[in-house]
């Protein structure tokens, strides 16, 4: 049940976090004049589902706490990132998000920067609500 | 059970006198807790080799985590290990808020968390005052924040 929580809210999240991209590069069209409208294909929306989804599975798999293949987290974190690196690589290629190479370059070195700031930020908010936590457990510790 | 309550003016004056048809566990647990301000449970030393040894009663403000190993369960101290007949779940229900649950199968004492550190996957390495590191699990995170208001 925890699992399948896991990929709902991920896919929520990637979906989300995929429509914002999408609405930034909009708003960055019009500002500079280029465009007023914004018009996507009959599956677009769809496929940002899709892609939210399969990108939550390799979360799933490498993420998860109880860990079937006992690898350490640095090989975890590799296999996540070329995973997810291969879902979007692939749905990028299906639904037409790329037509060349250096499309396809753009759209990596986006996730790259995507990738590296999600985990940045998780381990900051870990970071901080560990500091928190020790705070106040200065408060209540025995002394031994 | 009804409970009357006399205020006297000095610590000194204080005692607590029971009137019980038959000593049950919750009024051992009651007296445990009027006599030595904590509850005590009954647990038998474990030697090295995991054999059980002489049955003492501990108190709870002694223990520093309690672990489930192969349906069995074991109450660490500061240095010394023992085994229980309650499972970890019974056990959780006669110890007191200041412990959590870390895992599917740690209980720890908050108050021998000596601190914290967060691993890359949102499990953090709690360090107990022992020196022992324990791994608190992503979804327990929260539990303890909630038990310290953070």
């Amino acid at each position: 049940m925890n699992r399948l929580k896991l990929i709902f809210n991920q896919t929520l999240m990637i979906s989300t976090g995929i429509l914002f991209g999408l609405g930034i590069q909009a708003l960055l069209a019009r500002l500079c004049g280029e465009q007023t409208e914004v018009s996507w294909q009959w599956f677009i929306p769809l496929s940002i589902v899709l892609t939210g989804f399969l990108c939550a599975i390799p979360s799933v798999i490498f993420l998860d706490e109880e860990d079937p293949f006992g690898l350490h987290i640095s090989v975890k974190i590799t296999l996540h990132f070329l995973a997810i690196l291969g879902v979007v690589s692939l749905c990028g290629r299906l639904f037409g998000w790329y037509d060349s190479f250096s499309e396809w370059l753009v759209i990596a070195v986006m996730y790259v920067i995507i990738y590296a700031f999600v985990w940045a930020a998780t381990f900051w908010l870990a970071k901080s609500d560990a500091n928190k936590i020790n705070d106040a457990l200065k408060d209540m510790q025995d002394e031994e | 059970m009804k409970v009357i309550l006399e205020k006297v003016p000095t610590e000194n004056e204080e005692c607590a006198l029971i009137k019980a048809a038959e000593v049950t566990e919750e009024i051992r647990n009651a007296m445990d807790l009027l006599e030595n301000n904590c509850r005590s449970i009954s647990v038998a030393e474990v030697s090295e080799d995991r054999t059980p040894g002489e049955t003492v009663m501990l108190g709870t403000d002694l223990i520093y985590y309690t672990e489930s190993i192969d349906k069995k369960t074991f109450v660490y101290t500061k240095y010394k290990c023992y085994g229980t007949k309650l499972r970890l779940y019974e056990l959780e229900g006669s110890l007191s808020s200041n412990f959590f649950r870390c895992s599917k199968s740690l209980i720890v004492n908050i108050r021998k968390i000596r601190s914290v550190r967060s691993e890359f996957n949102g499990r953090m390495i709690a360090e107990l005052l022992n020196g022992e590191q324990l791994v608190i699990n992503r979804s327990y995170v929260k539990d303890l924040k909630r038990k310290l208001g953070v």
